[in-house]
């Protein structure tokens, strides 16, 4: 085989290569425009260069003139593509340059059809042998066609074209594909553009092989394109990868959040859309599939709840946007869960809150142990409550030994004395009226504790202030020693007394410094005060204030306190402040609530002083 | 040292059970004096005077515990025994390591009262011996000059008297001197005898507790 067979050959047919990898590729990815004009630059390169190929080897010069003929359907086709290719490449390119070149090469092909035997010539008039490459090759003599300059053209408009869209290209900054595709395209086209312009004026006598330098064309620019293949599966692989790495976050993250047991939730504020993760769902008692919306969402939580959900969620809005909360979720099967959710609104740049996103998770087990620490709390503190009444108990029988001891030792002594020879009868019926007194004031001891647990009619006297707070601090102390509770008095100096019954009384404080006592359960140890103060309040008042350094009363509390049934204490009963005022304003006193300026609740009653007269 | 009576002094704020109880005590032939308060039997009673003290635990003011650490600073305390209308714990258990003599209800058997109060008589009695022992031995002491005291610290730890005289810096006549002074002033006969009431007296507490104790 000869060598021109074998070159011509083989460029086509690399050329035919690149062309179908390069469709190949257009028709996976249609978008790849520049692919497509190659394949189609590459086909008309190959088909030429069999022309070139018929050319050099044609038997008569009307085959020759045939075969130039239709090799201009292949430079045509060459042409337009590379307009279109640089057009699409480089992005650049003036498009009424573009048009010039495909309309004058258009023109040239019509013209090559009509106009003598082809375009380039008007008469083939005889075929000339010569040496070419060792071989003897054909070609032509004979007039050439003066409209060949319009194909001319053609070329000239064409490096004008590429050669201006390379500097924009150039200066845009894409340097390198300025230089390698403009640059090789205007390299190969003046090469052998040129070298055919040369053969077909008649100046060289050598065939025309303006093939090979668009096959050098073809390759430079299919290993442009080839370059961008392989950038573009690199980066395909890198984004497969970072794919994977962000299934495998996700994954991670989805089995964290899992784990833990957190639901997750986003809330689009612009388009008020809410997302879920199915563990939320879950937890809030909403099907996979169902469409969220806040009002449902809200309908769903514990009514006594949802207020003040609403109102931190507000609060996130104008503030620094996170928050944490906690409230109860009415499941729709009737089951209470207690639902912990910490979450942050997002804004734009113009501080508009745009996204809101947040975790859930059930603490229902948490809640409950609380819920029976506090009971436990309240248990022993009821306890305590009932070991100071046994506490009232044990200073009643204080009380009431005080009689009982005075009779037994009267009785005791008479006995001695009647054994005497000469009993000092005086002295026996001195004590026995003596143990009549005592007897009666062990029943009075008696009544007055039957009073203490029942309510009776009041027995007023002058009551000393200072014993009466000091008798009740007596009963008291234990159980404020107990309850790490310490335990103030300050009774003024030279106070009078006061006209009231003193069991009632003491009832009262007592129960005054109990509720104190109550209200520091959670007041950190080493502030818990109650004290007990009394001084006179004008002439005929005195004013006894118990005070604690506890949380003090909700202000919108403060009267309502003093109702019967209302209590703050799970076990309560409600009635203590009732009775207390109850009793205090039989005393023709006042008792009332107020909170301390320094923390803590104060309870105040006032007394009326014992006037002279009225003691007896 | 006058021989009076002792006397049983009853403090308690409820009078009627003050009357019952110094009748009793009287019924069983003990003189009593009842007192209403604290401080009223602190500001009338004669320090010297022997007997004890019965007193209720709970009082106003100065309550029993708070009467018996005031009686603790008096050179003569006076045993302390206490009544309550019912016992606490805390409050005895406190009293009885401050040295109460006794715990007693207010109405505890009548036998374990004049019991307690008889053995608080004794204590007293034996406590003020000892004391009274005490405080004429160290008049007797008193009357030795700084140079006699140095001496018989010598003395008793048993050296002669060369090697006090070396010590002192004195001359051995004048030690000699001293110690015919000494057995004057203490009257005693020998020198067992004055050691023993060296330590009877606790004149020098250091060296003498490092001899064995006679008693």
């Amino acid at each position: 085989m000869s060598l021109i067979t074998i070159i011509w050959s083989m460029s086509a047919s690399a050329c035919l290569a690149l062309a179908g990898i390069n469709i190949l590729v257009w028709s996976r990815d249609r978008k790849a425009w520049a692919n497509l004009l190659f394949s189609l630059a590459a086909i008309g390169t190959a088909a030429f260069a069999f022309c070139e190929l018929g050319m050099m080897r044609a038997g008569t010069p009307a085959e020759f003139a045939t075969v130039l003929k239709w090799g201009h359907v292949a430079v045509w086709l060459l042409i337009v593509s590379l307009v279109g290719f640089v057009r699409v490449y480089l992005r650049a390119g003036r498009p009424w340059l573009a048009w010039m070149v495909c309309g004058l090469r258009t023109l040239a092909l019509v013209l090559n059809f009509l106009v003598g035997q082809n375009l380039n010539y008007l008469e083939i008039t005889r075929l000339r042998h010569i040496s070419f490459l060792g071989e003897s090759v054909q070609i032509a003599e004979g007039v050439p066609n003066p409209w060949m300059l319009v194909g001319q053209l053609s070329f000239v408009s064409l490096v004008i074209f590429v050669a201006d869209a390379s500097i924009t290209a150039w200066r845009r900054g894409d340097r390198h594909r300025a230089l390698s595709a403009g640059g090789s395209i205007l390299f190969f086209t003046l090469v052998g553009a040129g070298q055919s312009l040369l053969v077909f004026w008649g100046i060289v006598q050598v065939p025309i092989v303006a093939s090979t330098s668009f096959t050098g064309l073809v390759a430079v620019m299919g290993y442009e394109l080839s370059g961008e293949m392989i950038r573009a599966s690199e980066l395909g692989r890198k984004l497969q990868e970072s794919e994977a790495g962000l299934h495998e976050i996700e994954a991670r993250m989805r089995l964290a959040v899992e784990g833990a047991d957190f639901g997750i939730w986003i809330r689009d504020l612009t388009r008020n859309g809410i997302w879920a993760t199915d563990k939320w769902r879950a937890l809030f008692g909403f099907p996979e599939t169902e469409q969220l919306e806040l009002d449902h969402i809200l309908q769903r939580l514990h009514p006594d709840d949802r207020d003040a959900f609403r109102l931190v969620l507000e609060k996130a809005t104008e503030g620094d946007g996170s928050y944490e909360t906690e409230y109860r979720v009415l499941l729709p099967g009737g089951e209470v869960r207690w639902i912990g959710s910490r979450g942050r609104v997002e804004f734009d740049g113009a501080g508009k809150p745009i996204l809101a996103r947040g975790v859930s998770h059930d603490i229902t087990g948490r809640k409950e142990a609380e819920q029976e620490t506090q009971s436990l709390r309240q248990e022993i503190a009821h306890v305590g409550r009932v070991s100071m009444m046994g506490q009232l108990a044990s200073a009643l029988a204080h009380e009431i030994n005080q009689p009982l001891g005075a009779i037994l030792r009267n009785a005791e002594a008479a006995e001695l004395f009647l054994e005497d020879k000469s009993p000092d009868l005086e002295e026996v019926r001195a004590i026995l009226a003596d143990i009549r007194t005592d007897d009666q004031r062990a029943g009075n001891v008696i009544d007055r504790m039957r009073g203490l647990l029942k309510r009776q009619n009041l027995d007023k006297r002058p009551v000393d202030v200072g014993q009466l707070v000091g008798e009740v601090a007596a009963l008291v102390r234990s159980d404020a020693a107990a309850r790490h509770v310490r335990l103030e008095w300050a009774v003024a100096d030279d106070l009078p007394p006061v006209l009231g019954d003193p069991v009632h009384l003491q009832q009262v404080l007592l129960n005054l410094i109990v509720n104190g006592m109550d209200a520091l359960d959670e007041a950190s140890p080493a502030d818990r005060r109650v004290s007990v103060t009394a001084a006179l309040d004008g002439p005929k008042t005195v004013e006894i204030a118990v005070s604690d350094s506890g949380r003090g009363v909700p202000a919108d509390k403060l009267t309502h306190i003093f109702d019967p049934f209302f209590t703050s204490k799970a076990n309560g009963m409600g009635m203590g402040l009732p009775i207390s005022r109850t009793i205090i304003e039989a005393h023709n006193g006042r008792l009332w609530a107020e909170n301390r300026n320094e923390g803590g609740a104060r309870f105040r009653f006032t007394l009326p002083i014992a006037e002279e007269d009225a003691s007896k | 040292m006058s021989v009076t009576v002792p006397i049983v002094h009853v403090v308690d704020d409820d009078a009627s059970f003050l009357t019952a109880i110094s009748r009793l005590l009287r019924a069983n032939g003990f003189s009593v004096k009842t007192h209403a308060s604290a401080h009223e039997f602190l500001a009338q009673r004669d320090a010297d005077a022997p007997g004890c003290v019965l007193a209720d635990l709970r009082m106003p003011q100065m309550d029993g515990l708070d009467l018996q650490s005031a009686l603790a600073q008096s050179p003569n305390p006076l045993p302390i025994l206490f009544l309550t209308g019912h016992g606490d714990i805390p409050s005895s258990v406190r009293a009885m390591r401050d040295g109460a003599e006794d715990f007693l209800e207010k109405r505890a058997p009548k036998e374990k009262l004049i019991d307690a109060v008889t053995r608080a008589l004794a204590r007293d009695s034996r406590e003020r011996a000892a004391r009274d022992r005490q405080r004429e031995l160290r008049a007797r002491f008193d009357t030795l000059t700084d140079r006699e005291l140095e001496v018989l610290s010598h003395v008793v730890q048993g050296q002669l008297n060369k090697q006090i005289a070396w010590d002192l810096g004195i001359h051995e006549r004048t030690v000699k001197l001293h110690r015919t002074a000494i057995t004057t002033k203490l009257k005693v006969q020998s020198v067992a005898e004055l050691t023993r009431l060296t330590q009877e007296a606790s004149i020098f507490p250091e060296p003498v507790r490092t001899l064995p104790k006679g008693q």
